[in-house]
């Protein structure tokens, strides 16, 4: 045999055809409202009416005839009226007696065989409330949190320190303070939320939908619903985007369907038209970010001081570990011997903020990369020059205490982006707020620099010890083929199609032979949610490890089987012993299924045995690994109209080993896409009225195929070695850094530096005809 | 609300279709002929996931009164767009170009690269970019996007010019 020949065929790394593409490109993907139910009715949210206020009554127009419909309220709730996310303080319900702390917060839930009668049902249900003064926003809470700290009402408090800050000030040559905000950002997946529950005769329930984290409701609903977690089964339908939009709150969906489903027995679904899916659902945090510095003549930092306030909303639900996230990417990726960074969630009367692609971290990004030019700028250093001394690399030690491994793309990632760009040259070109000979419009380059955590905060992944399987089974055309058990669901970003490379390498199987079917709490282990950039680089590996498992048992088997003792091994899906003729796997898999029933590799998730994380303290190693980024962005700006234009993006980016390169590529795009929304387009603040003041497609504007500007994305690899195949989060990154880039590109077309997100020509003109224009 | 009665060409087949008048076109394809292809994102016409030909042109399906259209109106869904040569070369495109992701916008995307390349066999990536601006994607920031409908066009016949 040839050597070519005995090469076992290598998917990773190769842009396989996605697995889900073929039916989504012929319209024959059925998400939830293209499966067609039998007898299944339609659920509508009743919502208050008011900010906030004392729920005084909650009563049916004695005219309507009720006897069609169900009505579920706080009074229907079997249990305990709470669900448990992150704290135990937000109803499922409000109730009657106690304070409704948002408009729009659900009070009860009507449903019917049509939807068309659960509305009418709905518009005949009279919530009374005394209105009580409401906190809006966040601007309020900060005004509070400056004037008056100690009435200033924070749902989590945590601090990092490293170092000594008053020393570090006290080196200082100079001090810079400023201020950043940005406001909320819809997720905005075409989709809209849905889900629909199933009452079983046993008194459990059954919820399909479009969701990412098919355990969530399992664990979360236990307490309203009297229901232990084997009770409450959780199966994930096609989902169209999600983006952290369907994280936690698709829980909040299967306990509104849940209690008119439990009460009338029949089947409820709810399913969100744009309009009420924008008004209430969670939306990213909102967020205030001040900065005081204190660096030398050099460029040498020797303090960062910082306070993060996001605003919440009315409950905790998640906000916590949001936080977590943002505090942690703070100061990341510099050096600084003296930090201290305070995190707090204000409490706001508005919809709890919650997931978005990110979580945190770009708020966080988007204060300290508008910072560092900010400072560069004061220094007369130029923006790359102050990075390229001052960027954490392998060996340095971050805020919390962590030492940064050598699976590090930082100086690689930097340089690159520099170079591909020409950012040196470019930034020379930049207009600074005077059209330059040839320029009819304003130019400018702005750099970003960062790092992403990959996977759950500090201790999570070690607490946590994912789970997963693959399992012998017989396919639909009734040969022997694998199954691939997570619970990470498919969402568009692909892990159908990288999951299938993985098996089939581990195996070193044909990918027509592995299926991946959707998620099902049923039948999958927990394998934890799909969230926080960890689904490659975890659950990858335990794909990989788990199907590793399933082979050493098959190839065992082959040789006790086939071979006569002689020892197997699985090769470009046929069994190989020394001087026997090969065996296809599917003759090895079907006698393996048909003698013992059944077959699975199975692996659970331990980090390494010298991690180290003290939650109290937030000292330690905070995430397992980081992926790394640097961004460059070009803008211009009509001098008159102010209308800016993003025209090209540079982004270098180290997510470790590439499972799918055009995966991987269509991952960045959107994700830049997104963060190019975020930073010059997504307008959104919570109105007097206690509603979001953008709440259609009409007025909540995301970028379109005329927006995006030419991306030039190149890869370097710095693969994650205790975790093959060696990814590193990928999904939240290119979310992270683009606004800072944009805003940094801004100051150098217009000279002017814009402190808030989105930026809009309206405050590209107000910042250049406001003669007070601070700047830097 | 008046009925009304009709017979429109759908997918190169004929239909008869009986209803109300002001019943959204998106519903009745997708409650009375399963064609779920169309998908509803918002509602208004802002998202272009329910986007289906009429007489060659890309609409808003969520937006069209079924009584708006006359006798003989021609409608084209993704389901029938797949019969199509165009239409095939583009789902390919879209596969090997990896410009599908959660898939939701895809069907509507394709429908109006379609109706693109009907009248402009060679379009530049910027013409592309503006047949596609009523088509919002939230997942691929449309690069790949337009690469397919780049690649689909350069394997469509050179067009002859008719005498």
């Amino acid at each position: 045999m040839s050597k070519a020949a005995s090469q076992p065929r290598r998917l990773v790394g190769h842009g396989m055809i996605r697995v889900d593409a073929d039916g989504k490109v012929r319209g024959q993907t059925r998400y939830l409202n293209d499966i067609r139910y039998r007898n299944v009715w339609h659920g509508v949210v009743v919502r208050s009416p008011v900010a906030r206020g004392r729920f005084k009554a909650l009563t049916l127009d004695p005219a309507f005839d009720w006897s069609r419909v169900v009505v579920a309220t706080a009074e229907d709730i079997p249990g305990e009226n709470v669900v448990h996310m992150h704290d135990r303080t937000m109803p499922l319900l409000g109730e009657v007696g106690g304070e409704l702390l948002y408009r729009g917060e659900p009070v009860a839930v009507v449903a019917a065989k049509t939807l068309k009668l659960a509305t009418e049902a709905a518009g005949h249900i009279r919530v009374e409330v005394e209105e009580l003064p409401p906190l809006l926003t966040l601007q309020e809470t900060v005004d509070i949190f400056k004037k008056t700290p100690k009435r200033f009402v924070s749902m989590q408090d945590k601090n990092i320190v490293k170092g000594d800050l008053a020393k570090g000030f006290a080196e200082a040559d100079e001090i810079l303070e400023a201020e950043y905000w940005a406001g909320h950002q819809e997720q905005l997946y075409i989709e809209n939320q849905g889900i629909v529950v199933f009452p079983q005769k046993d008194g459990s329930i059954l919820a399909e939908g479009s969701l990412q984290c098919p355990y969530f409701p399992v664990n979360e609903l236990n307490d309203p619903l009297q229901l232990p977690p084997e009770k409450i089964r959780v199966r994930q339908t096609p989902v169209g985007g999600a983006f952290g939009g369907k994280e936690e709150y698709p829980t909040m969906l299967v306990g509104y369907a849940a209690l008119p489903a439990l009460k009338s027995g029949r089947p409820v679904k709810i399913t969100y038209e744009r309009h009420e899916d924008i008004l209430f659902t969670p939306k990213r945090h909102p967020v205030w970010v001040r900065y005081k510095t204190g660096f030398k003549k050099d460029g040498t930092l020797t303090a960062i001081e910082c306070d993060y306030i996001l605003d919440g909303g009315a409950y905790l639900t998640i906000s916590d570990v949001v936080m977590f996230r943002g505090i942690l990417h703070c100061a990341l990726a510099y050096r600084c011997d003296n930090v201290v960074i305070r995190g707090r969630v204000a409490r706001t009367n508005s919809m709890p903020s919650g997931a978005f692609r990110g979580f945190g971290a770009p708020q966080a990004i988007w204060g300290i990369e508008s910072h560092m030019d900010a400072i560069a700028a004061r220094l007369g250093m130029t923006p790359h020059a102050l990075r390229r001394k001052l960027h954490a690399r392998a060996g340095d030690t971050t805020p919390t205490g962590q030492v940064l491994s050598k699976e590090n793309g930082a100086t690689e990632c930097l340089n690159l982006a520099l170079e591909r760009s020409q950012f040196a040259q470019k930034l020379r070109q930049s207009s600074r707020g005077k059209l330059r000979k040839g320029q009819s419009k304003y130019y400018g380059a702005g750099l970003s620099f960062f790092a992403h955590g990959a996977a759950f905060t500090g201790d999570g992944e070690a607490k946590f010890q994912a789970k997963g399987r693959v399992e012998l089974a017989r396919l639909e055309d009734g040969r022997p083929g694998v199954n691939i058990r997570v619970s990470s669901t498919e969402m568009g970003q692909g892990v159908h199609t990288i999951f299938t490379q993985i098996a089939a390498d581990a195996f070193s199987l044909d990918p027509a032979r592995i299926r991946y079917p959707m998620a099902d709490t049923g039948l999958v282990p927990d394998s934890g949610p799909t969230v926080a950039s960890r689904t490659t680089m975890v659950v990858g590996n335990i794909v990989h490890r788990a199907s590793l498992d399933l082979k050493a048992q098959m190839e065992a088997f082959a040789s006790l089987h086939f071979f006569r003792g002689e020892k197997a091994r699985l090769e470009n899906s046929q069994f190989h012993a020394e001087g026997r003729k090969p065996l296809p796997f599917g003759r090895v898999a079907g006698k393996m299924l048909d003698e013992l029933g059944e077959a699975s590799g199975f692996f659970q998730f331990k980090l390494p045995a010298d991690i180290r994380w003290d939650q109290d303290r937030f000292r330690g190693d905070s995430y397992p690994g980081y992926s790394w980024a640097a961004h460059i962005a070009e803008v211009e700006i009509d001098p008159i109209t102010c209308e800016l234009e993003v025209t090209r993006v540079t982004a270098v980016i180290d997510v470790g080993r590439i499972i799918n390169p055009i995966l991987a590529a269509g991952q960045v795009e959107g994700g830049l896409t997104q963060a190019l929304g975020y930073a010059v387009m997504e307008k959104m603040a919570t109105g007097k009225d206690g509603l979001y003041d953008a709440s259609r497609l009409q007025t909540y504007i995301i970028p379109t195929a005329l927006d995006t500007p030419a991306y030039d994305i190149q890869f370097v690899e710095y693969p994650y070695s205790f975790a093959p195949p060696g990814g590193k989060g990928l999904g939240e990154l290119p979310m992270d850094g683009l606004a800072p880039a944009i805003a940094n590109a801004v100051e150098a077309a217009i000279g002017k530096r814009l402190r808030t997100i989105p930026i809009t020509p309206e405050s590209i003109f107000d910042a250049l005809h406001d003669p007070s224009g601070a700047t830097p | 609300m008046s009925t009304i009665q009709r017979t429109w060409k759908l997918n190169g087949k004929k239909v008869s279709v009986r209803g109300p008048a002001g019943r959204r076109l998106l519903d009745y394809l997708r409650e009375d002929l399963d064609l779920i292809g169309a998908k509803e994102g918002c509602g208004e016409g802002e998202c272009g996931a329910c986007t289906v030909l009429i007489d060659n042109e890309p609409v808003a399906s969520c937006i069209v009164p079924i009584g708006q259209l006359a006798d003989g109106t021609e409608i084209l869904t993704i389901e029938g767009v797949e019969k199509k040569r165009a239409g095939r070369l583009l789902q390919r495109a879209f596969l090997e170009c990896g410009a599908v992701q959660c898939g939701f916008c895809i069907p509507g995307m394709i429908i109006s690269a379609y109706a693109l390349l009907m009248r402009n066999p060679r379009p530049t990536p910027r013409a592309i970019r503006a047949a596609l601006a009523g088509n919002l994607c939230r997942c691929t920031g449309y690069a790949k996007i337009i690469q397919a409908v780049t690649l689909a066009s350069s394997r469509l016949p050179v067009p002859t010019k008719r005498k």
